[in-house]
């Protein structure tokens, strides 16, 4: 009976490997088959494209809509403004969401329910457009880079996530421990929290990158054109595209030879402003799936 | 992080605009003293303007015309200029009370206007408009009073200077008051003349006959059989759905009526006896839609007519798929198959019905005068000096370089008649890099430009393109209009109006679109649905409310002319 039992279950251990393989294979697919589309799409003949000519390989090849991007003259600026505020945005941030969530995670803080109601505040309510860059212009920060870190520099979601982690991964005891043996509170934070909280460090640091690398609407109303970041900079080499198409488009003519061109520019621009963080994402995923469920369900 | 940066984003976007739209937050401001009086003050020489450019353009410092302007005027202008979410900059420094001294090329709509010139934002400068202050635009205003009533607000004052640009067929030698403008008719359909030939069928001029020939092009496979593409690619005909110049409202003429897109509001029709309606409650209408749905029914209209963009219809018809289409240029639509196509006349409407032998296209009005390019902010000490810049701009020569660019670039010389030619597309590549028309796009200054259809005949030509489109429309299109009326794009309205208008059209034009784009797609509407659409018009969206108002407006406007 038993061993009747172990046979089927071998068999069906087999043909489950083989559905799973199989389905496992068709979501690859639907994810990965988008984006190869883009890139495809990226260097074909828009008109061919959307006429449904363009499977697995580019059809009516074309340079075009690199060649638009890459001899603007803005595009390097964008890219090392971009990576500038990534970086600096992103050590901010962390630095930010650690310093704020390690005392709301101190049982012994005091005031620490009123704060922590305080942050959650603004997750549900806004200042609004006007208000916000009233406030920002105040401050004197419009046209500086600081404006894009300081006004949203703590996420709040992101700080709860770590809170949570500093409250139920890292043992009370450890830090009661160290204190024992003669440790200060600085020290306890640097020597034993950050290093055991590399987890949710690595997601915080990815989360935020993410966020300041794709980021293009604060810097566009803060900064005033100066210093632009690469998504700001293609979304202009965009807009001037159709701009001239549509000028064309009512008396001058040549709209479609145009129009073609920002719709190349559209694809092209995916991948150029995705293509860093697509190379960095994969060093950094390792950590991520472990952090994140670590922070997010003992919650 | 990246959920909540885009919530936030959506948040503070919502409450930008909910405060954009509150007048009541502007309580910053400074009412204005000086309504209706003359401010004589001509101590200011130095003024901030801010305002929207062309993306192509690099900003308006060092630009050859308007630095030989400020300097015959003695004013030196600081530019604060944008292409991009001008209108969030604008409203910020409004409600912020930031004002500059002036607005140019926000096109700020005539109930912007009316607002912020009763709340004192913008001068009236209905006192400056005098031939000392002002020669140029005064000579303008006296020859076109159509201009002056155009610009007036409903309380009497005008708080910006006009602009529009009359391209009319007088440009290619209509009289000047039978002039019609190059946006009467936007849509010019088109059919694939060699598939006709092909299968021995005579050009169609009704609406059953185009039936027959798009069921042949469809069941004949044409694209497959006579280009040579895929099998089963034939589109019979592909539109866009109450698009500019490639919707499908052309066809709707065998009813009797063609409801363009309208800058008024969608579907306004004005009858010749002066009475407004609106064609979406008429049976004409009904019975149209009903017939277009058997020829969606049938695939004969494009499934994707509803969604697709116009770039996926000129990639569908630049491939050879498509046997009907419309868009002003065929050469422009079909690419290298442009050869094979012709336009199709407007057709009659189905045989056996009452519309047999009806072809009734109406046409649209043209692009108004608008007051919204450049409005006089209360900040501003010396209107006098500004406005004597700005009277500049009411010459011929001036606003033909402030259009389309300098003259010695753009404007090459001129002809033995003393018209300015302008630059060749291949003499602007080889000099400039650039195509004519992006060059037009370096220099044009967006402001109070007003290009008068006289201008065409005097001071320099029209682009050929248009000239093209123009001719096309007094030939092939215009004997088709047998009833020239439409519904005057330039009626002042009463803020109660302007209220009433605000309010509903939105949903109306909305509510239309959708059920019309239904019933095309499912079929009817039968005589119960037909009465709850035309309730529903009435009770949600207004709809007698906003006749009578356009309706008022109107009156007023016919008893003036």
């Amino acid at each position: 009976m038993t061993a009747i039992n172990k046979k089927a279950r071998g068999m069906s251990d087999k043909t489950s490997e083989a559905i799973l393989i199989g389905i496992c294979a068709i979501v690859l697919l639907l994810v990965a088959y988008p984006l190869y589309y883009v890139v495809v799409a990226s260097f074909s003949d828009p008109y061919e494209v959307y006429a449904g000519k363009t499977f697995l390989l580019p059809s009516g090849f074309t340079l075009e809509g690199y060649k638009s991007v890459f001899l603007n003259d803005g595009i390097v600026s964008g890219f090392f403004n971009s990576v500038k505020y990534t970086v600096i945005g992103t050590i901010f941030s962390v630095v930010m969401l650690y310093i704020t969530a390690y005392p709301l995670a101190q049982k012994d803080l005091p005031g620490r329910k009123f704060i922590s109601l305080f942050f959650l505040i603004t997750m549900y309510f806004g200042g609004g457009l006007v208000p916000t860059y009233l406030v920002v212009k105040q401050t004197g920060l419009v046209g500086s880079m600081w404006s894009l870190f300081l006004p949203g520099g703590v996420g709040v979601g992101n700080m709860i996530i770590v809170r949570n982690y500093f409250q139920n991964s890292i043992p009370h005891d450890l830090l009661e421990a160290s204190r024992i043996d003669g440790c200060s509170k600085l020290r306890t934070f640097i020597k034993v929290v950050i290093p055991l909280s590399m987890p949710i460090l690595a997601v915080m640091v990815v989360f935020s990158m993410v966020a300041y690398w794709n980021d293009w609407f604060t810097a566009l109303i803060y900064l005033g054109g100066q210093g632009s970041p690469l998504p700001l900079v293609m979304r202009n080499i965009l807009i001037k595209s159709s701009a001239t198409a549509s000028q064309a488009s009512t008396i001058s003519g040549g709209y479609a030879e145009l129009n073609k061109l920002t719709e190349l520019l559209k694809f092209c621009s995916m991948i150029v402003a995705a293509l860093p963080m697509l190379i960095v994402y994969p060093f950094v995923q390792k950590y991520f799936e472990k952090g994140f469920m670590a922070g997010a369900v003992k919650g | 992080m990246k959920r909540s940066t885009k919530q936030k984003a959506c948040g503070l976007l919502a409450g930008g605009l909910l405060l954009a739209l509150l007048p009541g937050c502007s309580g910053g401001l400074v009412s204005n003293v000086n309504n209706g009086t003359i401010n004589p003050n001509t101590d200011q020489t130095e003024f901030d303007i801010m305002g929207g450019m062309s993306a192509l353009s690099a900003g308006y410092d060092g630009h050859e015309v308007l630095d030989a302007l400020q300097e015959s005027a003695g004013v030196t202008i600081h530019w604060e200029t944008m292409s991009d979410s001008l209108a969030e900059q604008v409203n910020i420094r409004i409600t912020g009370g930031q004002l500059p001294d002036a607005f140019m090329g926000v096109g700020f709509s005539n109930y912007d206007i009316a607002r912020y010139g009763d709340d004192g934002t913008f001068l009236d400068l209905t006192p400056y408009l005098t031939p000392e202050i002002m020669p140029n635009l005064c000579k303008v205003l006296d020859a076109h009073p159509e201009i002056r009533a155009a610009i007036t607000m409903e309380d009497g004052g005008i708080y910006g200077l006009p602009s529009g640009e009359q391209m009319t067929t007088a440009g290619i030698g209509a009289p000047m008051d039978e002039a019609f403008s190059i946006f009467s008719v936007p849509q010019y359909s088109m059919i694939n003349k060699a598939w006709l030939d092909e299968l021995k069928l005579p050009m169609p001029t009704s609406l059953d006959e185009l039936h027959d020939v798009l069921k042949a092009f469809k069941d004949n496979d044409m694209s497959a059989k006579y280009y040579g593409n895929a099998a089963g690619t034939t589109i019979p005909m592909t539109t866009g759905f109450d698009e500019w110049c490639w919707g499908q409202n052309i066809f709707y003429s065998g009813f009797g009526f063609t409801n363009w897109p309208n800058d008024v509001i969608n579907d306004i029709h004005l009858r010749s006896d002066g009475k407004v309606e609106f064609v979406c409650t008429t049976d004409a209408y009904r019975d149209c839609i009903t017939y277009f749905h058997d020829w969606y029914a049938e695939g004969l209209m494009d499934v994707e007519m509803f969604s697709q963009s116009d770039s996926q219809l000129i990639a569908k018809c630049q491939q050879g798929y498509v046997g009907v289409s419309t868009w002003w240029y065929i050469e422009e639509l079909m690419g290298d198959y442009a050869k094979d196509y012709v336009f199709l006349p407007p057709l009659t409407g189905p045989k056996g019905t009452q519309y047999e032998g009806t072809c009734g296209v109406t046409i649209r009005p043209g692009t108004p005068i608008s007051s919204g390019q450049l409005n006089i902010t209360n900040k501003c000490q010396s209107p006098i000096n500004l406005l004597k810049f700005f009277d500049q701009w009411y010459e011929g020569e001036t606003v033909m370089q402030l259009q389309y660019g300098p003259i010695g670039v753009f404007f090459t010389g001129k002809d033995d008649k003393g018209m300015w030619l302008s630059i060749s597309d291949e003499e602007a590549r080889e000099k400039y890099g650039k195509s004519g028309g992006e060059l037009r796009n370096v220099y044009e200054v967006y402001g109070p430009k007003l290009v008068l259809a006289e201008y065409y005949n005097e001071v320099f030509y029209m682009e050929p393109r248009a000239i093209e489109r123009l001719t096309d429309l007094d030939e092939s299109w215009m004997p088709y209009v047998k009833d020239t009326t439409f519904y005057p794009v330039d009626c002042v309205f009463t803020g109660m109006e302007m209220e009433t208008i605000d309010w509903h059209k939105p949903d109306l034009e909305s509510a239309v679109r959708e059920q019309e784009g239904l019933w095309i797609k499912e079929g009817g509407p039968t005589d119960a649905e037909w009465e709850a659409y035309k309730q529903r018009l009435v009770d949600k969206c207004g709809l007698n409310d906003l006749i009578i108002a356009y309706q008022d407006a109107y009156d007023r406007y016919a008893q003036t002319r």
